[in-house]
């Protein structure tokens, strides 16, 4: 069972809100964020992982709500944070994206339409973008866990309610990344998973934090892995309450 | 020399078990773990001032040079020491992280009711 932070009391908002992890990303941060409110009234939440520049600021500026992590978690632990808080709130539904710009804001609508359609989580997913060396990795890593989902890292996820309960809870907060551990913990709870094709802007600042290098790469792959063979056999045992 | 090698196992489990106890009045370790280490203490003064203690058990398994054995207890008792520590520390993460969340969440909280608070003065 899955202790939440949901509130008994319920949001006046039926709206999802939009969560941003961010950490130095002053440079492009406004940019996604006039972008989404352009577009939309959802209320848009940044999640500062502790940046150094004024990403903070000119999130607040560009007019989305703050949270400022006081210790340094990464994409996963300040996505986790977003959500908490939208359980907090009262939100019933949370859609989270990169502070880069890669991820298009036009699709947000098609995304959290496919998740009142049955579906728990939806991933934006964009498949052409990798070099042959990470089609490898995925393809080793679909085969190691089972999961029928061709673009794991995605940061572009729209969750339902039942999800978000999922996601926030203690047992998804050592998780390091928000990939395949996230997505193994959604499938032991049953969730209903569904991959859409989301054409990706190019970079426009910034680079990933998962693969800075070699080195990293090497540890997510092992530290990944081991997560992966230590879930076999444990599919469908969460039961969200 | 046997009565040396007694002596010096006897004499470092008391400077352990000192330490432990100095550093329980000074703070600096916890509970739990201060029992942990003045138990290794003990056994160290036991073992050093009566290394026949063992003996029996040592012809029961049939270890040839007798040392080996307690060698390779103390370093089963290492790891698992190690291991639990690693337990540990991974849930004290979790508890860290967390708080973290919480505490940002909180803060945002608290934005928003003297936002509240301050409106209402305003209208007032």
């Amino acid at each position: 069972m899955f202790q939440t932070d949901a509130m008994e009391y319920q949001s006046d908002s039926t709206l999802p809100l939009i969560i941003i992890p961010a950490f130095n990303e002053a440079k492009t941060i406004a940019s996604v964020i006039l972008d989404i409110r352009e577009r939309y009234q959802y209320p848009v939440l940044v999640v500062n992982d502790l940046s150094i520049d004024d990403t903070a600021l000119v999130a607040r500026d560009a007019g989305a709500i703050v949270l400022n992590l006081r210790v340094q978690l990464g994409a996963w632990g300040a996505t986790q944070t977003g959500v908490r808080y939208a359980l907090r709130k009262g939100y019933t539904g949370v859609l989270t994206l990169d502070a880069d710009g890669q991820h298009e804001p036009e699709y947000i609508v098609g995304m959290l339409e496919q998740l009142g359609d049955g579906n728990d989580i939806v991933i934006g997913a964009y498949i052409e973008r990798c070099s042959k060396a990470r089609h490898l990795a995925r393809l080793y890593f679909k085969l190691l866990t089972g999961l029928q989902i061709e673009d794991v890292t995605s940061g572009f996820r729209a969750y339902n309610f039942r999800a978000m309960q999922i996601i926030a809870s203690a047992q998804a907060t050592l998780l390091d990344y928000q990939d395949i551990g996230v997505l193994l913990l959604c499938r032991r709870g049953g969730l209903q998973i569904l991959e859409l094709q989301t054409p990706m802007n190019l970079r426009r600042s910034g680079h990933s934090r998962v693969f800075s290098s070699w080195w990293v790469v090497m540890r997510y792959m092992l530290q990944t892995s081991i997560l992966c063979f230590s879930q076999i056999g444990l599919r469908k045992t969460v039961q969200v309450r | 020399m046997v009565i040396t090698y007694q002596w010096i196992t006897a004499i470092l489990g008391i400077v352990i078990a000192g330490s432990i106890l100095f550093l329980v009045r000074r703070d600096h370790l916890h509970g739990p773990y201060a029992v942990w280490w003045l138990l290794v203490a003990l056994i160290t003064i036991v073992l050093g001032i009566w290394p026949k203690l063992v003996d029996g058990l040592i012809y029961a398994l049939g270890v040839a040079y007798p040392p080996v054995l307690l060698l390779v207890f103390a370093q089963g008792f290492t790891l698992v020491k190690i291991l639990t520590m690693d337990i540990e520390r991974s849930k004290q993460e979790r508890n860290l992280r967390r708080l973290a969340q919480q505490m940002a969440i909180m803060e945002s909280l608290i934005e928003d009711y003297q936002q509240a608070e301050n409106n209402t003065g305003k209208q007032v």
